[in-house]
């Protein structure tokens, strides 16, 4: 009980310090979701805990992911407004992204050969994070290994998202929106704020629509080809 | 009285998550529970059978910590040392070609569509101009 109660309590510290460190420095290699969790599985390495002894502590952390998701729905009801004036190129656009995400990760890992347990893990790759890990767990993937491509496609759209933009020839922030709120998430959508307040505003619209969407896809996806 | 309002909130998103849970159990169907919740909420939020005023505070007390949550499942890697195996980088480089084509695919596609869908709207405004001025001038 003590131990667990060690664990919850340092696990918070350390989350509130590195949320406050980035946000004095945002960049997005200092996200506390990077810092926090490298910090804490050195520490685990470093006193020889098991991942099972931390989690009598975090499991109790984690059990406010449930009501937090469900939490999402304040943000989407409060931008139904925006998801009317464009509903056509919105909803076509998450579509297409969740589509031609869900068919490259199945092409590419099936030629080279790779166990289905792992494509299931990498298929919910473009939603937000705690959406991605539930869907991983109800298709039969492995949590913390989505968790870990979640972050790469996250990673990847805020670091190249601007070059595809110049090579694509791509001038509409509705988009840009669409495409880096489906595809990247929370972390690529952080440099959709260089394009401007619109850009932002349906990047972040999208990637709420895509979670609730891609939840519901992706078991359907699986239910096919699987 | 901030607090107490923020705990009783939680409370009413707790009831929403377990009516997700009890549905995926009932139906059996491969959904998170989370978001059967979620998208019920949206519901009553839309249909004003719940108040936004009833989630707000909870909602973006819960939001504003969300990260947190999913830090203890996410340590869990420390078990999947694979990840550093020829396997894990395939699924690496996977991944980054896959959300590099999407968001290429996706951002000329939605391009083509807004068009369209701006010259509807274009469209349909004039048609109610054109409707409005004959209401004018019968």
């Amino acid at each position: 009980m003590l131990k667990a109660i060690i664990f919850i309590l340092s696990t918070v510290v350390l989350f509130l310090l590195f949320n406050q460190l980035h946000k004095k420095y945002p960049y997005p290699f200092l996200l506390p979701i990077l810092t926090t969790t490298i910090v804490i599985i050195a520490a685990l390495l470093l006193f020889h805990i098991p991942f099972s002894d931390y989690m009598e502590g975090g499991k109790y952390i984690q059990h406010l992911l449930g009501p937090a998701v469900v939490g999402l729905a304040y943000p989407l009801y409060n931008q139904r407004k925006l998801i009317m004036k464009f509903k056509y190129t919105i909803l076509s656009g998450i579509f297409i992204a969740m589509i031609s995400g869900l068919i490259s990760v199945y092409v590419i890992l099936k030629l080279f050969k790779l166990d289905d347990s792992y494509i299931l893990t990498a298929l919910p790759k473009s939603l937000t994070t705690p959406i991605a890990m539930q869907v991983s767990e109800t298709i039969g993937g492995i949590p913390p290994l989505t968790a870990v491509f979640v972050m790469i496609a996250g990673f990847t759209g805020a670091l190249f998202g601007s070059m595809i933009y110049k090579l694509g020839k791509v001038h509409s922030p509705i988009s840009r929106g669409i495409s880096m709120g489906s595809a990247s998430h929370g972390v690529g959508i952080t440099k959709l704020k260089e394009y401007g307040e619109e850009d932002l505003s349906i990047g972040s619209l999208s990637m709420g629509l895509s979670a609730v969407i891609g939840a519901i896809v992706c078991p359907i996806f699986v239910f096919i080809f699987f | 009285m901030r607090i107490i309002r923020i705990i009783a909130q939680i409370a009413i998103l707790y009831i929403f998550y377990y009516v997700g849970v009890f549905f995926v159990e009932i139906t059996k169907l491969p959904l998170p529970a989370s978001v059967i919740g979620l998208i019920l909420l949206a519901l009553c939020l839309q249909m004003k059978w719940v108040k936004v005023e009833y989630i707000r505070e909870g909602a973006g007390f819960l939001l504003a910590f969300m990260t947190l949550f999913f830090i203890p499942p996410i340590v869990g890697i420390i078990d999947y040392p694979e990840l550093l195996s020829l396997e894990g980088i395939l699924l690496m480089v996977t991944i980054f070609i896959s959300t590099l084509f999407v968001i290429l695919f996706t951002s000329k596609l939605s391009e083509k569509i807004e068009q369209k869908e701006l010259k509807l709207k274009e469209k349909k405004e004039g048609e109610e101009r054109v409707v409005e001025s004959n209401h004018l001038h019968p």
